[in-house]
């Protein structure tokens, strides 16, 4: 389980975070939501713990992520894709999914390239092992990047808008497999703005404003007058889907 | 005095080095300012075989060393020619052209770092090819190169060091003399390396704020 | 006098002893110069400020004084304290420490360059500090320094024709040598500036082609 209470985070005086009290139990699929700048992509960095959180606290699997040695073992908890993928560049996609495996959980290198190839063939990808992350198009490298985190078998998957650099045609592709992890039992916190495709696969949603968390509900009842009752919620509805 | 020991004149010494480094420095750097700058324009007018030339001559220079330079003039030469050349007149040829090889290279690039749009559009205007450096290049080229300059100025000023070796009483030289007196290479060469570590700054410093001066002279400063 | 190359023919085996002398001490040197560059750049990229400021300080000092004085500073101070070395260790070690003072420099902004992103996705997937200096920010960083370590490491080429000034018979010194002994300093010096040219400029081609080596994946859109 991640758990989430009273977190704050302000980067100078702009408070991004503020006061933000959230569950991610096993098994379920939440996705944040909130127009830009309502600190979604922050929750995330404080989850994996690239950014310090002034006050509250964050567990997962009852390892707080503010403390150095805890935060390690909740790193191999979770596993991150990134908005610009950050695959790195001097590594072949193979590579840079094996990487981790061999460091950080010591798995014998043949192993871990033999389980990095079958990840790629999951997701389409076997024919571009090889291939350097310059040779990818931005959704092969997005594919390379959720490979990459699955392959520290993470219990939780952070997904930090994965698509908002892709255009529609690579969405579609990186969605599909999320849908497929979804299906899988993969527990995910997916950070986006792709309203309809989280109203597909996610259990939950939590909506963020001005930092603050104004709903957190199921999905059907987030998307029915519930939700519509809650006047931000309905107004970023309606934007949204106009664009 | 006795020998071996430091005297008050030492200073003196030192400060008439630093001194005769300073002044080889500034006027072979304005020698090759000159120089350089000329190559430059040779260049732009794609002078037939001078250009080449010159191109070449820099590169030579550019890519050998300053010690061979020296030794070739100071010595190559006047064995040559059959002329005299003292250690000064071959320090200050060696590195005027030294320094108008690494000058001319700045001003190409600084000229070609000007939108090739704006050369045409000066010439539909009908201005001459002269008129366009004068006017439309030179103001930004100047602008451009005056960092890489710096840089060059402050690496030019310690390459005046390697002047002692053919006999000029510069900083270095009278730091090797006092060492052979003194017998205390710490404190005479962590002195002299300090003279010319803020000789080195100043140059640095000048050239920021000349920098600073020549940007906010370009900049938009509003109606 | 008639310019006559033939004179030289017969020097030519012990020029190449000096020439075999300067090779080794450059390639010792640039290996000095990468292990002291790799160490200072990280230690002014890491997150403790004393190590910052002492690294910085180091840098500084060695980018801003003679190369020849640094040199004098090591062959004349290093005996004083009970230090015995040869020319030859003492012209590598200066070599390498001034050497290192620009190879940190370059390798410093290279790992300044790499995006961000990159080394928060290590840190996140559990790599150790360590392995994320080893495994990530020096292959990027070395890979995007090919080019201006290459220039580093030709100025390092250029400068230790310095060496002979503290009587290490290296190119230079046996050239200086074969001067003296056939009176054609002119022939001498000019053949041992086209040799350095062209050695230089050998070294250059072979960084481009190490360059393109290492970097043959990284183009966008090369498949």
């Amino acid at each position: 389980m991640i758990s989430i209470t009273g977190l704050r985070k302000s980067f100078g005086a702009t408070t991004v975070l503020n006061g933000i009290d959230l569950e991610i139990r096993k098994g379920e699929v939440v996705s944040v939501l909130g127009s830009s700048g309502s600190g979604k992509s922050t929750l995330i960095r404080c989850i994996n713990g690239l950014e310090k959180v002034d006050a509250g606290r964050i567990t997962v699997d009852d390892f707080d992520v503010s403390k150095p040695r805890e935060l390690a073992e909740a790193r191999k908890r979770s596993g991150t894709v990134f908005q610009l993928f950050n695959l790195y560049p001097h590594m072949t996609a193979a590579q840079n999914i094996a990487l981790a495996p061999v460091e950080v959980l010591k798995v014998p290198r043949k192993e871990a390239e033999a389980e990095a190839r079958r990840l790629l063939q999951q997701v389409g990808l076997s024919e571009r092992a090889d291939a350097y992350p310059a040779q990818l198009s931005g959704g092969q490298r997005q594919r390379v990047g959720i490979c990459r985190a699955l392959a520290m078998k993470p219990s939780y998957l952070l997904l930090d808008e994965v698509t908002s650099a892709l255009d529609p045609e690579m969405t579609a592709e990186v969605l599909s497999i999320l849908a497929n992890l979804a299906k899988g039992g993969t527990t995910m916190v997916f950070v986006t703005h792709e309203i309809e495709f989280a109203r597909s696969i996610s259990t939950r949603i939590a909506f963020l404003d001005k930092g603050l968390m104004i709903a957190d509900l199921p999905t059907e009842e987030f998307f029915s007058e519930k939700g519509m009752a809650l006047p931000r919620v309905a107004q970023f509805l309606s934007k949204m889907r106009k664009d | 005095m006795r020998y071996g020991d430091f005297t008050p004149y030492d200073l003196v010494l030192l400060l008439q080095g630093l001194g005769v480094s300073l002044a080889l420095f500034v006027s072979t750097t304005l020698i090759g300012l000159v120089i350089g700058t000329l190559w430059a324009v040779i260049r732009f007018y794609r002078v037939p075989v001078l250009a080449q030339l010159v191109a070449f001559v820099a590169e030579l220079l550019k890519n050998s060393p300053v010690l061979v330079q020296l030794f070739l003039v100071f010595f190559g030469l006047p064995a040559f020619l059959k002329i005299n050349v003292t250690p000064t007149q071959a320090a200050i040829i060696t590195l005027s052209g030294n320094s108008a090889a690494f000058i001319y290279v700045i001003a190409v690039s600084a000229i070609e770092s000007v939108g090739r749009d704006q050369l045409e559009a000066a010439r539909v205007f009908g201005l001459s090819r002269w008129q366009i450096l004068r006017r439309v290049i030179a103001p930004q080229a100047a602008a451009f190169a005056i960092g890489p300059l710096t840089g060059l100025l402050v690496n030019q000023l310690q390459v005046t060091s390697l002047i002692s070796v053919i006999g000029v009483m510069d900083l270095t030289k009278v730091g090797n003399i006092l060492n052979l007196r003194t017998l205390k290479p710490f404190l005479v060469w962590t002195a002299v390396g300090a003279l010319y570590y803020i000789a080195a700054k100043l140059v640095a410093h000048a050239g920021a704020r000349f920098e600073k001066r020549l940007r906010a002279h370009t900049a938009w400063k509003g109606l | 006098m008639k310019f006559d190359l033939s004179i030289i023919a017969k020097h030519i085996p012990f020029l190449l002893e000096g020439a075999w002398l300067t090779f080794q001490a450059c390639l010792l040197a640039i290996i000095g110069s990468l292990v002291f560059g790799l160490l200072v750049a990280a230690a002014r990229t890491s997150a403790s400020p004393l190590l910052n400021r002492l690294s910085a300080i180091y840098v500084d000092i060695f980018r801003n004084i003679p190369f020849i004085v640094q040199l004098f500073f090591f062959y004349f101070g290093l005996p004083e304290i009970g230090i015995y070395i040869d020319a030859f260790t003492t012209g590598v070690i200066a070599m390498s420490v001034a050497g290192g003072a620009f190879t940190s420099d370059v390798v410093r902004s290279g790992i300044l360059a790499i995006d961000p992103g990159i080394i928060e996705a290590a840190q996140v997937s559990g790599l150790k500090k360590s392995t994320i200096f080893r495994k990530i920010v020096m292959p990027i960083a070395l890979r995007a320094s090919v080019r201006p370590l290459g220039s580093v490491f030709i100025n390092l080429i250029l400068t230790s024709s310095i060496l002979s000034t503290i009587t290490l018979n290296e190119l230079t010194g046996s050239a200086k040598i074969v001067a003296s002994q056939t009176f054609r300093p002119f022939e001498v010096y000019f053949v041992l500036l086209v040799a350095y040219a062209a050695l230089t400029w050998f070294v250059s081609i072979l960084i481009g082609m190490l360059h393109r080596h290492l970097n043959r994946n990284q183009a966008e859109g090369a498949v």
